[in-house]
């Protein structure tokens, strides 16, 4: 054991050889550290904003340093991916965006804990004062919602076998549905608004309520995007390998995840009655 | 429809700053991070300072009782968030891909990312010390209703709780680049049951990062939320439970205890037997002990919260399940001690700090079990005894872990080997330093000093004073310590690829390559030694 331990240092002991000419690492680039700011932008921004400062210089700035960099990165990604191995960074970026929906879920859980928390040890649940929820409508979004999931996945199917019309088809289906979606969320909201005069300061329901579909609404509307853009790309022609296609999957596990914390939702805040 | 790989082309380099802003090498953002760290371990440290001052003479009132809560929230926060959790990322980034035999992470530019984003938190936080009415004063726990807007103006807190979301968002990014990392990147026939430990403790660590992180994310969004738009998740007024905070936060807070101890117990299982010439004793006792660790942690929050009004069997459950936690330490603890026994052991620095932590850290543990027992926790709760506690742990536990790995890596990282005097002095300066700074807490507490005020009965005065000088070997340590890595970096002995003469009983890829190890980490990938069958 020892002997192949010394071999082993010995090889490894080595100056940099014609060995090393042939191993690709990843160049530098300078969209990590110009993200990094427009996010820290983005946040002072919000913090005037919120505080009740002049903000709109921090928030225009911001976007432009969090969007250029967004896109010169995945294209900095696309780019790579060629010279590497296309199965093994297909694993590598799937495994870590689903760790980042497991995250995504423990924010979500904690206000879940929240909301169930209070049902069990508030004095009276739903609290004097919270207006009854209509169900129908938002029972009629959740239906779209979780149809929609099926529609995206015929669209990803689609796109892995190479039939891009179809892919094209389905995918616009499942944005219009999402869009069917969070029309009814802002009706819903607006009707509470406008006629219950029922707003986010108005009692600890109401905070949980908006909260909660509010924060789920921005992830809808994401989802939207990511959706809208593998659509600019499939106009494109640009997945020359849609096997591989990491983009492709992370739009459509996005919508899967924004599909199930959905209905969690509905059950917990339209539903349930304890 | 093409599959084949194609050549790459030579990336282009940039030298000088350029480099280090735009660098993917998780070698330099290691080292990033370990700067980052320094320099907030000082600041920490100056703010711990000052308290001492102050605490000196409970007349001087030097400083207002005002700021003292901004200094004693801002200590932790930097302590915390911005020195240890970065110092152990940063050894986390440099030496896992060695390790497992990588040439990167899984994603070289979000590791980037995970770095800068600290920048503008860290600077958040800075700036929120000269905001109108100054930094937060809530104590790192931010408990509402002392951190509601009524209680607390000015917006230093909402600057707090900003930046806190933005390090989560780094710790996150960062935790899911090293699951894949390991998961993805080892080397062939490393199987996870042959992973070096410290590879297995931040696997256990960045798992319990992902969980644990975003509740916090959570908490701290509906806390800003309750101050800035009215909502009332934390106020009673409006039908919200302030006890809910508490659960919430100490969901992420416990297990944050040991994302800041699990990859400081992974240092040491690689040098405690390094320096005694064995292998290390019960390898896999070792890997289910972190995991059971990790596991276990999430179960016994709300020890915090023995005299926050839970109910009775509550307070049973927590208490039982806080001291099962002390099998599986007591296993980690046993494991270095039998990897010692009969070895040859060579008294170097880094072993040095390991003794050292396994002394203090077993001492802050069984202080830890005490505090378990809910009749004794609630007449010490929120006394010195608590601070004295998760000192010994933190700074007896982690730091001094992070220290000895500081120590032993510091050849592979600069190929010079820092100087074993000065080694040797700033470990007795620290090891003393911590005993005569944070034990006498122990008695004070019992006695009834109450922690977070800025002034004490006078009967306390002396062990106070007592405390404050004890200060001073802290930091003639840390400026030795400084000095030695500063000095060493140029003019040290130059350090060979197996500095220490490890590889005589370990197989550790990273002492195989260069010190400073190549770009590349390795001319050639190293294959992992036959599966030796007991």
């Amino acid at each position: 054991m020892n002997t192949a331990t010394d071999t082993l240092s010995a090889s490894a002991g080595h100056a940099a050889s014609g060995e090393a000419a042939h191993i690709h690492l990843p160049g530098p680039s300078f969209w990590p550290i110009l993200l990094a700011l427009g996010m820290g932008l983005v946040t002072t921004g919000f913090f005037f904003w919120a505080t009740g400062a002049s903000a709109n210089w921090w928030f225009g700035l911001g976007a432009i340093f969090c969007i250029v960099p967004a896109m010169g990165w995945a294209t900095t990604i696309a780019a790579e991916r060629r010279h590497m191995d296309p199965a093994q960074t297909s694993t590598d970026l799937r495994r870590g965006f689903l760790l980042f929906l497991v995250s995504e879920s423990c924010i979500f859980g904690s206000f879940f804990a929240h909301n169930i928390y209070l049902r069990f040890f508030a004095p009276a649940w739903p609290p004097p004062g919270a207006p009854v929820l209509a169900t129908q409508l938002p029972a009629i979004g959740t239906l779209v919602l979780v149809l929609s999931s099926f529609t995206v996945n015929i669209a990803h199917h689609a796109i892995k076998s190479g039939k891009i019309t179809r892919a094209k088809n389905w995918l616009i289906l499942t944005i219009v549905m999402g869009i069917v979606f969070l029309g009814i969320q802002a009706y819903d909201w607006g009707f509470l608004l406008q006629f219950d005069k029922f707003t986010i300061s108005k009692g600890v329901f109401g905070s949980g309520y908006y909260l909660m579909t509010g924060f789920h609404g921005m992830h809808v509307l994401v989802g939207l995007l990511m959706l809208g853009l593998v659509y600019w790309r499939l106009e494109r022609g640009d997945y020359n390998n849609p096997t591989y296609s990491f983009s492709t999957d992370a739009a459509a596990y996005y919508w899967h995840f924004v599909d199930i914390v959905w209905i969690f939702l509905f059950f917990t805040i339209y539903l349930l009655k304890f | 429809m093409s599959t084949e790989v194609l050549a790459a082309p030579a990336p282009k380099t940039y030298s000088g700053l350029l480099d280090w802003l735009t660098t993917t090498d998780h070698k330099k953002i290691g080292l990033l991070y370990l700067g980052f760290a320094f320099i907030n371990i000082w600041l920490g440290g100056a703010l711990a300072g000052l308290i001492r001052l102050n605490l000196f003479n409970p007349g001087w009132h030097i400083i207002a009782p005002n700021v003292y809560n901004q200094l004693i929230t801002m200590h932790a926060t930097l302590m915390i968030f911005m020195a240890v959790m970065p110092a152990f990322a940063g050894m986390g980034n440099y030496l896992i891909p060695l390790m497992i035999g990588a040439r990167d992470m899984a994603f070289p530019k979000l590791n980037a990312f995970s770095f800068w984003i600290m920048i503008p938190a860290a600077l958040m936080m800075y700036v929120s010390f000269f905001v109108p009415g100054g930094a937060s004063r809530g104590g790192w726990w931010q408990y509402p209703p002392l951190s509601t807007f009524q209680f607390m103006g000015g917006h230093g807190e909402d600057l707090w709780i900003l930046a806190v979301i933005l390090l989560g968002i780094s710790s996150v990014t960062g935790a899911i680049n090293i699951l894949v990392t390991i998961f993805d990147m080892r080397a062939p026939g490393m199987k996870l049951m042959r992973m070096p430990l410290f590879v297995w403790s931040w696997l256990v660590t960045a798992t319990m990062l992902i969980v644990a992180l975003p509740v916090l994310s959570g908490t701290m969004i509906m806390l800003l939320a309750d101050r800035l738009f009215g909502t009332g998740f934390y106020r009673p007024a409006l039908g919200g439970d302030p006890l809910l905070y508490e659960h919430l936060f100490w969901f992420f807070g416990h297990p944050e205890v040991y994302i800041m101890i699990l990859p400081g117990f992974g240092m040491m299982s690689h040098i405690v037997p390094s320096f005694a010439g064995k292998k290390v004793f019960g390898y896999k006792g070792m890997v289910y002990a972190l995991c059971a660790i990790g596991l276990l942690g999430y179960t016994v929050w709300a020890h915090h919260m023995f005299t926050s009004g839970i109910t009775p069997a509550a307070q049973i459950y927590f208490s039982i399940c806080s001291m099962l936690i002390a099998i599986p330490t007591g296993v980690k603890i046993y494991s270095w001690l039998a990897s010692m026994w009969g070895g040859a052991i060579r008294f170097t620095t880094p072993m040095l700090f390991c003794l050292g932590m396994i002394a203090l850290f077993t001492f802050g543990g069984l202080t830890g079990v005490m505090l378990a027992i809910v009749p004794f926790d609630i007449v010490v709760h929120n006394t010195y005894f608590v601070v004295g506690h998760f000192h010994y742990v933190l700074v007896g536990g982690s730091v001094m872990a992070l220290l000895g790995g500081m120590h032993f890596w510091y050849p592979k990282i600069s190929g010079r080997m820092l100087s074993e005097k000065l080694g040797h002095w700033t470990f007795w300066l620290i090891f003393i330093g911590i005993n005569w700074v944070f034990l006498p807490m122990h008695w004070l507490g019992i006695e009834g000093m109450v922690r977070r005020i800025a002034t004490y009965r006078p009967q306390f005065a002396f062990w106070n004073q007592f405390i404050s000088l004890g200060f001073f070997f802290m930091l003639f340590g840390g400026l030795l310590f400084t000095w030695n890595v500063i000095v060493s970096w140029k003019k040290g002995q130059p350090a060979q690829a197996d500095a220490w003469q490890v590889n005589d009983t370990q197989q550790a890829f990273e002492w195989m390559t260069s010190s400073p190890p190549p770009v590349h980490n390795f001319d050639e990938i190293p294959a992992m030694p036959a599966e030796e069958h007991a």
